[in-house]
């Protein structure tokens, strides 16, 4: 597996290194980034009409096993997105962790 | 002087502790006698002064009142407008801070250097805003440390206890999750984990909405038109929240501003936990989270320990009872502990093994060779939870011919996900002429006692190399002048 470096600048097409020290926070719009993610399920892009179970991208063909992973996985994203420098993400994160309690409470019962 | 202070800066109630010559730590009351201070600024519009505390929250005048600051630490663009000036979090905090200081120094001497406690989660600014609020308030912070922590090195130094402790910290504002062996003094942290905007605060605004909801069901009116009036009932729920924790059923009457009437609130227990059992559930996913992190299970843990004012709420124990079979412990004064436990950490921080609070690593293109795929992802270098201090090196490839300047991301989080990470600094190495793709450059990161992060790039093909230490410095954090003249001017300040 090789791992080759990507920094988002040389991703955008500039030229010129950014400065030393302050770095972006995060992608910018139409980013390399953006475009990776169009391919990434539908829990990475919270819209304010999807379901649960669309949002957790849970399936009824899924078994216990599966889901318990995935809501484990997603928790940890957007927990810790929670936390993030993106205001944006940050937003996204409580809709997304209401999301993954209510799958959680359906499929395993409540505490 | 005071040689070993802890400050527990919390969202809702801040205290000060010192070590005393017996190796005790102690909470020192402020000058209205209070052991802990809660955490609200009211700035007075007829005099010059900002009071903290209890006459704070009591002042009246919501425009002029900040509560819960603490959450908003990592918010560059949350700032407080009061009489034309506008106040950072930061400011906001060190006026806390100033309080705490000045009062407890008439006790227990001169503070110039503590330890401060902060969430497990945390991120750069938000730690940043912490150390800055102190030295606006004239003191050095010597080492920030994780609240779980610092609860657990108090609860393993008064109750003598050994083995692995799993502490949960459900406070105001934020839930923590740590654990760690302890073995006499040694203690080993394996792991900390944080939730956001989860606590006792939150609990009181969902009370608050069961409690519009039932005056409007009654009257056909709205309980507030106003946010004076909004604090009240606020304070009303957090009364009824505390005594839910006693009793099974709890009677408030409540009237708005409005004269539409009075509607007599009947709450019971049970209701109660019905209305935060999504909240509930999310602490248990945090629970689990830490579990997998460390790779326990829950008959692994030997003790788990209760620290934070929420843990008092009857569900809190009787789920965790319920999730290891054993009864949870009460850390002493569950809104105590983390402040005392950060004297002792002042003193015993070299027996205290600490581990990394995030991953860092940078953004690469991963290439399968298997299934061809390619793959831009966060590619971690050091993972969260690493013993500290350490050093680890990843070796990458430059990615197009005639490449002139290597350009290294510093990232930080967990997730491969590179939209989920946070990206925190950038490294750039001018390097040679005329060189094909593919050379070989090692990325090496080192994290040492003091959460102090470091980065080297290393060209393997010219040996040419270039270190930085990684810091969070972008917007939301002054600039060392700007911390200076704003110290200068909080000091002046009337702080009662």
């Amino acid at each position: 597996m090789f791992k080759i470096l990507k920094s988002l600048s040389k991703s955008l097409g500039g030229g010129k290194p950014a400065a030393e020290a302050p770095p972006p926070s995060k992608a910018k719009a139409g980013s390399l980034l953006d475009k990776v993610n169009k391919g990434a399920p539908a829990a990475a892009k919270v819209e304010p009409t999807q379901s649960p179970e669309e949002l957790c991208g849970i399936t009824p063909k899924m078994a216990k096993d599966e889901i318990k992973a995935q809501l484990k996985l997603l928790f940890r994203r957007y927990n810790r997105s929670a936390s993030s420098l993106d205001a944006k993400l940050r937003g996204e994160a409580d809709q997304m962790l209401d999301a993954i309690v209510q799958m959680r409470e359906k499929h395993f019962g409540e505490i | 002087m005071a040689e070993y202070v802890g400050i527990d800066l919390g969202t809702t109630l801040s205290g000060l502790a010192y070590l005393k010559p017996d190796g005790n730590p102690e909470i020192v009351p402020n000058a209205d006698g209070e052991r802990l201070t809660h955490s609200v600024v009211f700035f007075d519009s007829h005099e010059d002064v900002k009071l903290v505390g209890s006459a704070a929250r009591d002042g009246g005048e919501p425009d002029r009142t900040i509560f819960q600051i603490k959450r908003f630490m990592d918010d560059p663009e949350h700032l407080v407008e009061i009489d034309g000036k506008k106040w950072t979090p930061a400011e906001i905090s060190a006026l806390i801070l100033s309080k705490l200081k000045r009062d407890c120094s008439k006790i227990c001497g001169d503070i110039t250097e503590v330890v401060i406690t902060v969430p497990a989660n945390f991120n750069e600014l938000a730690r940043k805003s912490t150390i800055a609020a102190a030295e606006m308030a004239g003191m050095k912070v010597k080492r920030l440390v994780n609240e779980p922590t610092a609860a657990a090195v108090y609860y393993a130094h008064s109750q003598g206890v050994k083995g692995r402790i799993l502490v949960f910290d459900l406070g105001g504002g934020t839930l923590d999750t740590t654990i760690l062996d302890v073995e006499g003094d040694n203690i080993k942290i394996l792991t900390s984990e944080g939730a956001r905007h989860l606590g006792g605060s939150n609990f009181d605004d969902i009370l608050l909405a069961a409690y519009e909801e039932q005056y409007k069901k009654q009257t056909g009116a709205a309980l507030y038109s106003d946010e004076r009036h909004r604090r009240r009932v606020l304070q009303a729920t957090e009364d009824a929240k505390k005594m839910l924790s006693k009793l099974q059923r709890v009677n408030d009457t409540v009237a708005n501003d409005q004269n539409s009437g009075i509607a007599r609130i009947d709450l019971s227990r049970e209701h109660f936990e019905k209305l935060i059992r999504h909240m509930l559930t999310r602490t248990v996913f945090l629970v689990e989270q830490a579990l997998d992190s460390a790779k326990l299970k829950t008959s692994d843990i030997d003790h788990v320990v209760l620290v934070g004012g929420s843990t008092r709420i009857p569900k809190v124990k009787s789920m965790l009872e319920k999730m290891f079979g054993k009864v949870p412990k009460s850390c002493g004064n569950v809104d105590e502990c983390v402040a005392l436990g950060a004297a002792l950490f002042a003193k015993k921080s070299s027996r205290i093994q600490e581990v990394c609070n995030a991953s860092y690593g940078t953004l690469a293109m991963v290439y399968n060779a298997k299934t061809k795929e390619e793959k831009l992802m966060n590619s971690i270098v050091i993972p969260k939870n690493t013993p500290i201090p350490c050093s680890r090196t990843q070796v990458y490839q430059t990615s197009e011919d005639n490449e002139r300047v290597i350009e290294v991301d510093i990232t930080q989080g967990e997730d491969e996900d590179a939209k989920f990470v946070d990206v925190i600094g950038r490294l750039t190495l001018d390097v040679p002429p005329n060189r094909p793709k593919g050379c070989e450059v090692a990325v090496t990161f080192s994290y040492d006692e003091n959460q102090r992060v470091r980065a080297l790039v290393v060209d393997k093909q010219s040996g040419r190399s270039k270190e930085v230490a990684v810091t969070y410095k972008g917007a939301g954090v002054l600039s060392d002048e700007e911390l200076k003249r704003r110290s200068h001017h909080l000091r002046a300040m009337r702080i009662e």
